[in-house]
C-alpha cells in the first residue's frame, strides 16, 4: 500500500514537474564523479541538502554525475525543469558551469570549488590549507616521534592544497617535524581502494610516523582502521570522522560544505542569493577542525590553546597560509 | 639493523598486498584450467567481500561471514556457468556483464539493508581475521625478527592463500580429478569421448572458483579492512587475471607474480615518502616494472588450448 | 537456409534477449518500487524522444563505435586488446597537443592533423604491447592492463605539470582555440539551413562511421585483411600458409590503438574541447561489449554502439525524473543487459528456432526443387 501511495505520488509530481513555475520551489544539485556516498566533499553536500530537506520540508533534485559529458546535460536538464537554484559541486564542474549559466540567464547557479564569472552564477572556494594547517599543527603537537604523515587520494592540485596546508602547520608547530606524503593513485579507484589506504598508513608508521591526515575519500577509512589497528593517530577530512574511530582520530579537519549546499538554496528562497566569488575560510567558520566528546581525551589544553592563537593570527592576517608548498613557503 | 627491519617491513607488506591477488589468481587457475576465461573476478570478489562483511556483521561471528562470502561467491560462479558452459555464452561477456551488474547491486542492497551510504557496520575483533601472533615471536636479532616479522602476525586466511598454493597444485597434478579437469580445459573432445562429463567438470571447477574468489573479497573487508564500503575492489580482480597469465595458469609462478606485483606495489608506497620522483611515476612503477619482467622472461605459453570456446558436443560428430 | 532467413533468425534471437533483459530489468525496478512501464517509458523517451536526446545518444555512440572497432579488430586477429581506455587516453594527448600548440593552422589542415595524432598516440600506446606479444610472447591482456594504469600515471602527470591552464586550479589543458575543434553537428547542418537541437553530437560520428566501413573492407576485402583472419583462427596454419603472425599482430594492434585512439576526436575535440582527467570514462570497456556483441556484422557493430549509448543517455532522465533509481540501478540493468544480450543469445536460439521450424521444413523441399 505504502509503494502504491508513494507512486501515485510520484505521479502527481511528476505531472507537476513541467509546469514548475515560480511559486513552487525546486533547488536542485549535481554530484560530481564520485557521487553522494564518496565519504568526501559530495558526501558533505548531501547531507547539507537531506539537513535543509527535513528543516524546511522541500525536496530537491540530485543528479549523480557518471561520465564528465554529464556534467553539463545534468545541469541543462535540471535548469530546463525549472530548478529555483543549482548548486554544483566540485571543480571539473567549473566549465559546464560557465556554458550552462550562460544560456539559462535566469537560472541562478551555485559552484563549490570552482570560479566561474557570470552573473547568475556564485562561485564557493573554500581554503581547505587554512584549515589543514591548523590540523597539521595538532598532528605535531601530538606526535611523540617527531614524524607526522599524509594520505592524498591524487596527486591533484586540490589535494595539494591540503598538503601544503598540513605541511605548513606541522613545521609552524614544531620546525623540526619531519612529514612523509604518500598519493593513493592515478585513476578514479584511488578514492575508494581502503586497503591501498591502510597499507600506505602501515609503510609510514614503519617509518615511524605516528600521526597521519587522509585526504582520500574512501581510501582514508582504511587508513583510519589501520591507525586504529596499530594503536597511532589519524586525521579525518571533510566532514567530521572523529566517531568513525573514537580513540584513535586525533581530530577531523571540516569542510563545511554541506552549510554552503543549504546556505545556497535558503538564500535563493528568500531572495537574498547573490552571484559573485565568497572565498570562504577560518573566518567565515567554513574550514576548521573537529573537537567533541571522541576526541577530547587526545586535545590538551595546550594544543587547543596553541590552535585558537592561530586561528585568530589567520583570520587576522599575521600569519599568511599558502595554497602550494612553491616557493619554500613549507619550510620554517 | 634499520635497514634490515625496513627490509622485512617490505615484505610483511608484499604478504599482506599479495593475500587477495593470490586468492583471486587461484579462484582463476581453477576456472581456466577448466576452459572458462574468468574475468568477472572483480565481481566475485565485490561480491564476496559484501556479503562477508555484512553476515559477520549480523551474526557476530567471522566463520559465518567467510561462509556467505563463498556462498555468494559460488552462486555467481553458477551464474557464469549457466551462461557459459550450459548455453554455451561467450565467456569473456558473462564475466564482464557480472562485474557490472555487480557493481551497481552490490551497493544497493547495501544502501537497503543498512541505510549507510553503501557501507557495512564497522566490524568488531570477534568479526574479523586478526593477525595471529605465533608463540616465541618477540626475540632481538635478525633471525628472531625475521620469524617474527615474516611469519608471524598474519591472519588465517593469508595462511589460508598461500598452503592454498602446494593444495592446488596436488589437486591439479596428482589427482585424478586434476588430471580431468587440465584435460577437460585442453581437448574436451578426447575428454568427452571417454565418458567424461565435460559440463560437470566445468561446473565443479567453478565452484571452487567462487568459493576462492568469495575468500579474495572477504580478506578486504574482514580481514585488511573492518566492514565493507563501496567499490573496495578497485580493480583487484583485473590484477588477479594479469597475474595468473604471468603465472602460466601454474600455482606456483601465479603465487610469484601476486608476490611480484604486491613487492613492487610496497616499494612504491615507500619510494613515494622519499620525494625525489614525481608520484605517478613512482605509483606507475610497479606496472612499468611488470611489463619489463614479462619482457625480459618472455615465452608466455601454458594456456589451456580450449581456453575461451565453449563446448559444442555436435561439433565432435 | 537462406541468407534472409538466417538473418531473421538472429534478430528474432536478439529481440527476444532484449525482451528478456528488459524484463529482468523490470522486476528488479519493481522490487525498489519503480514502475517498470513508466521507467521503459522514460528511458527511451530520454535516449530518442526528442532532437537534443537524439544527438547525445549518437555522441555516445561514436566513442562506442570506435572503441568497438578497435576491440573487434583486435579479436579477429586472435588477441584480446583491453587496453583501450589508455590507448584512447593517450589519443587525447595527441590531439591536444596538435590542438593547442598548432591551432594558427587553417582548420582544413589542423583537423586531419589533429586526428592523425589521435590515432598515432593510440597507435603508439597500443603498438608495445602488440610488438612484446608478437616477438616476446608476453600476454597482451596482461600488458595492455599494465598500460592502462601507466596511461593513467603519465596523463596525470602531464596534466598536473605541464598541460595545466595557467593559472587554473584544475588539472585540465586551457580550452582549444574555436578552430581546433570538431564542428558539431548543429552548426554544420545550420550552414545549409536545417535547424537541429544543439548537442555534443559532431563531426567524428561521421568519421566513426567511414571508420567501420573501411575496418570491414579492411577485414574481408582486402590481403592483409584475409592475413588477420587468418592468424586470428589458426596461427600454425598462417604460418604455413608464409604469413608471418608477428607482424599481422604487431599490424593489429596499430590499427586498433589508431581506432580507439579516435575517441579522443570525438570526446576531446568534439565535446570537452580542452584535455580533461579521465575523459575515456570507460568507453575503452564499453568497447569489449560492443564488439563482442556485434559478431560478424557491421551493423550488428554500429546497432550495438547504439544500444549502449541510448542506456547511457537515457538514464540521465531517468535518474532525473525517477528519484528511487540511482546511477547503480542503472549500471545493475547495464549488467543485465550485456549477459542476456552479449552471453546468453542461446538460450533463445532454440526456442526461436522450434518457433520457426514448421515453416521451414515446408520451404526446405519447395528450395530444393
Amino acid at each position: 500500500m505504502r509503494r502504491l501511495l508513494s507512486s501515485v505520488l510520484m505521479l502527481v509530481v511528476l505531472a507537476l514537474a513541467p509546469a514548475a513555475t515560480a511559486a513552487d520551489f525546486i533547488p536542485a544539485i549535481v554530484f560530481d564523479m564520485g557521487g553522494k556516498f564518496d565519504k568526501s566533499f559530495n558526501q558533505m553536500a548531501y547531507e547539507g541538502a537531506e539537513a535543509w530537506r527535513k528543516e524546511n520540508g522541500i525536496t530537491y533534485r540530485e543528479f549523480e554525475v557518471t561520465s564528465p559529458v554529464q556534467r553539463e546535460q545534468a545541469l541543462r536538464q535540471l535548469a530546463r525543469r525549472g530548478a529555483a537554484v543549482v548548486v554544483a559541486i566540485g571543480f571539473s564542474q567549473g566549465p559546464a558551469v560557465a556554458t550552462v549559466a550562460k544560456e539559462f540567464p535566469a537560472i541562478k547557479f551555485t559552484v563549490i570549488d570552482a570560479i566561474v564569472d557570470a552573473p547568475n552564477v556564485q562561485s564557493v572556494v573554500m581554503r581547505e590549507h587554512e584549515g589543514s594547517f591548523l590540523v597539521g599543527m595538532l598532528a605535531a603537537m601530538a606526535s611523540k616521534t617527531g614524524r607526522v604523515g599524509f594520505v592524498g587520494g591524487m596527486d591533484i592540485p586540490l589535494i595539494r592544497k591540503f598538503a601544503a596546508g598540513y605541511r605548513q602547520g606541522a613545521l609552524y608547530a614544531n620546525p623540526k617535524i619531519e612529514v612523509l606524503e604518500n598519493m593513493t593513485g592515478t585513476t578514479p579507484e584511488a578514492w575508494n581502494d581502503p586497503t591501498r589506504g591502510a597499507e600506505l598508513a602501515k609503510a609510514q608508521f614503519g617509518r615511524g610516523v605516528d600521526v597521519i591526515y587522509a585526504a582520500a575519500g574512501g581510501t582514508g577509512l582504511g587508513v583510519y582502521q589501520a591507525a586504529k589497528d596499530a594503536g597511532k593517530l589519524a586525521i579525518g577530512v571533510d566532514s567530521n570522522q572523529n566517531y568513525v574511530q573514537p580513540g584513535t582520530m586525533l581530530t577531523s579537519m571540516v569542510k563545511r560544505i554541506d552549510k554552503v549546499v543549504a546556505e545556497a538554496f535558503s538564500s535563493a528562497r528568500n531572495g537574498t542569493w547573490q552571484p559573485g566569488t565568497r572565498d570562504l575560510g577560518l573566518a567565515a567558520d567554513a574550514v576548521g577542525w573537529a573537537l567533541d566528546e571522541y576526541n577530547r581525551p587526545l586535545i590538551t589544553p595546550a594544543m587547543e590553546a596553541a590552535v585558537q592563537q592561530a586561528t585568530g593570527d589567520i583570520v587576522s592576517g599575521r600569519i599568511t597560509v599558502s595554497e602550494t608548498c612553491g616557493n619554500s613557503a613549507c619550510t620554517h | 639493523m634499520e635497514t634490515a627491519t625496513q627490509i622485512l617491513l617490505l615484505i610483511a607488506a608484499a604478504i599482506r598486498l599479495a593475500t587477495p591477488l593470490l586468492l583471486a589468481a587461484l579462484a582463476g587457475i581453477y576456472a581456466e584450467r577448466s576452459g572458462v576465461i574468468d574475468l568477472s573476478l572483480e565481481g566475485k570478489m565485490l561480491a564476496g567481500a559484501f556479503a562477508g562483511a555484512a553476515l559477520a556483521s549480523v551474526s557476530g561471528n567471522v566463520w559465518v561471514g567467510a561462509l556467505a562470502a563463498m556462498a555468494t561467491g559460488i552462486l555467481l560462479s553458477l551464474l557464469h556457468g549457466f551462461a557459459t558452459v550450459t548455453h554455451r555464452g561467450n565467456q569473456v561477456v558473462a564475466g564482464m556483464a557480472i562485474n557490472i551488474a555487480m557493481a551497481g547491486l552490490i551497493p544497493t542492497v547495501a544502501q537497503a539493508i543498512f541505510a549507510l551510504g553503501g557501507q557495512t557496520p564497522q566490524l568488531g575483533p570477534a568479526q574479523r581475521f586478526l593477525g595471529l601472533v605465533l608463540p616465541f615471536a618477540d626475540g632481538d636479532g635478525l633471525v628472531a625478527q625475521t620469524y617474527a616479522r615474516l611469519l608471524s602476525g598474519h591472519n588465517a586466511l593469508t595462511w589460508l592463500a598461500f598452503l592454498a598454493v602446494p593444495a592446488t597444485g596436488w589437486l591439479l597434478y596428482r589427482t585424478g580429478w586434476g588430471l580431468r579437469l587440465r584435460a577437460v580445459g585442453e581437448n574436451p573432445y578426447a575428454v568427452d569421448t571417454a565418458g567424461l562429463p565435460v559440463a560437470r567438470l566445468r561446473y565443479q571447477a567453478l565452484v571452487v572458483n567462487g568459493a576462492l574468489a568469495g575468500l579474495a573479497g572477504a580478506y578486504l573487508s574482514m580481514a585488511a579492512n573492518a566492514g565493507f564500503s563501496r567499490d573496495m575492489t578497485a580493480g583487484k580482480g583485473y590484477l588477479a587475471i594479469a597475474a595468473l597469465i604471468f603465472g602460466r595458469w601454474a600455482p606456483v609462478p601465479t603465487m610469484l607474480a601476486c608476490l611480484l606485483f604486491a613487492f613492487a606495489d610496497a616499494v612504491q608506497a615507500q619510494l613515494q615518502t622519499v620525494r625525489i620522483l614525481p608520484s605517478q611515476f613512482v605509483g606507475a612503477l610497479p606496472y612499468i616494472l611488470t611489463v619489463l619482467v614479462l619482457a625480459l622472461v618472455g615465452k608466455g605459453g601454458g594456456m589451456p588450448k580450449a581456453l575461451g570456446i565453449p563446448y559444442i558436443k555436435e561439433r565432435g560428430v | 537456409m537462406t541468407p534472409i532467413r538466417s538473418a531473421s533468425i538472429e534478430v528474432a534471437v536478439v529481440a527476444s534477449a532484449l525482451v528478456a533483459s528488459f524484463a529482468v530489468a523490470g522486476l528488479v525496478l519493481a522490487v525498489i518500487g519503480a514502475d517498470p512501464i513508466e521507467a521503459f517509458r522514460i528511458l527511451v523517451y530520454g535516449a530518442f524522444g526528442y532532437p537534443e536526446a537524439i544527438g547525445y545518444t549518437l555522441y555516445y555512440a561514436t566513442s562506442y563505435m570506435f572503441a568497438g572497432l578497435a576491440v573487434w579488430v583486435a579479436l579477429k586477429a586472435g588477441i584480446f586488446n583491453i587496453g583501450g581506455e589508455g590507448q584512447a587516453y593517450l589519443g587525447g594527448l595527441g590531439a591536444a597537443l596538435v590542438c593547442l600548440f598548432f591551432d594558427g593552422l587553417p582548420p582544413i589542415l589542423l583537423l586531419p592533423l589533429a586526428m592523425m595524432s589521435a590515432a598515432l598516440f593510440g597507435a603508439g600506446w597500443a603498438a608495445i604491447p602488440g610488438w612484446l606479444q608478437a616477438r616476446r610472447q608476453t600476454h597482451v591482456v596482461v600488458t595492455t592492463i599494465m598500460f592502462n594504469f601507466i596511461a593513467g600515471a603519465l596523463m596525470t602527470y602531464l596534466l598536473n605539470n605541464w598541460l595545466l591552464a595557467p593559472g587554473g586550479g584544475s588539472p585540465e589543458t586551457r580550452p582549444f582555440a574555436p578552430q581546433a575543434t570538431m564542428p558539431a553537428l548543429h552548426d554544420i547542418l545550420a550552414l545549409v539551413g536545417i535547424n537541429i537541437a544543439h548537442s555534443p553530437a559532431n563531426l567524428s560520428l561521421l568519421v566513426a562511421l567511414i571508420a567501420v566501413a573501411c575496418t570491414w573492407t579492411f577485414m574481408f576485402r582486402t590481403v592483409w585483411g584475409y592475413e588477420t583472419r587468418v592468424v586470428g583462427a589458426n596461427p600454425h596454419a598462417a604460418r604455413y600458409a608464409g604469413i608471418d603472425p608477428g607482424a599481422v599482430i604487431v599490424r593489429t594492434m596499430l590499427i586498433s590503438g589508431a581506432l580507439v585512439g579516435l575517441v579522443a576526436v570525438n570526446e576531446v575535440m568534439g565535446v570537452h574541447k580542452r584535455l580533461i582527467l579521465d575523459f575515456p570514462a570507460g568507453a575503452g570497456f564499453v568497447g569489449i561489449a560492443v564488439a563482442l556483441m556485434a559478431g560478424e556484422s557491421a551493423i550488428g557493430l554500429v546497432l550495438a554502439s547504439l544500444l549502449f549509448a541510448a542506456l547511457a543517455q537515457g538514464s540521465l532522465d531517468l535518474v532525473i525524473d525517477m528519484p528511487m533509481i540511482n546511477r547503480e540501478i542503472v549500471r545493475l540493468i547495464q549488467g543485465v543487459l550485456i549477459l542476456f544480450c552479449g552471453a546468453l543469445p542461446s538460450l533463445f536460439r532454440k526456442p526461436v528456432l522450434r518457433l520457426l521450424a514448421p515453416r521451414r521444413e515446408i520451404a526446405a523441399p519447395a528450395g530444393a526443387s
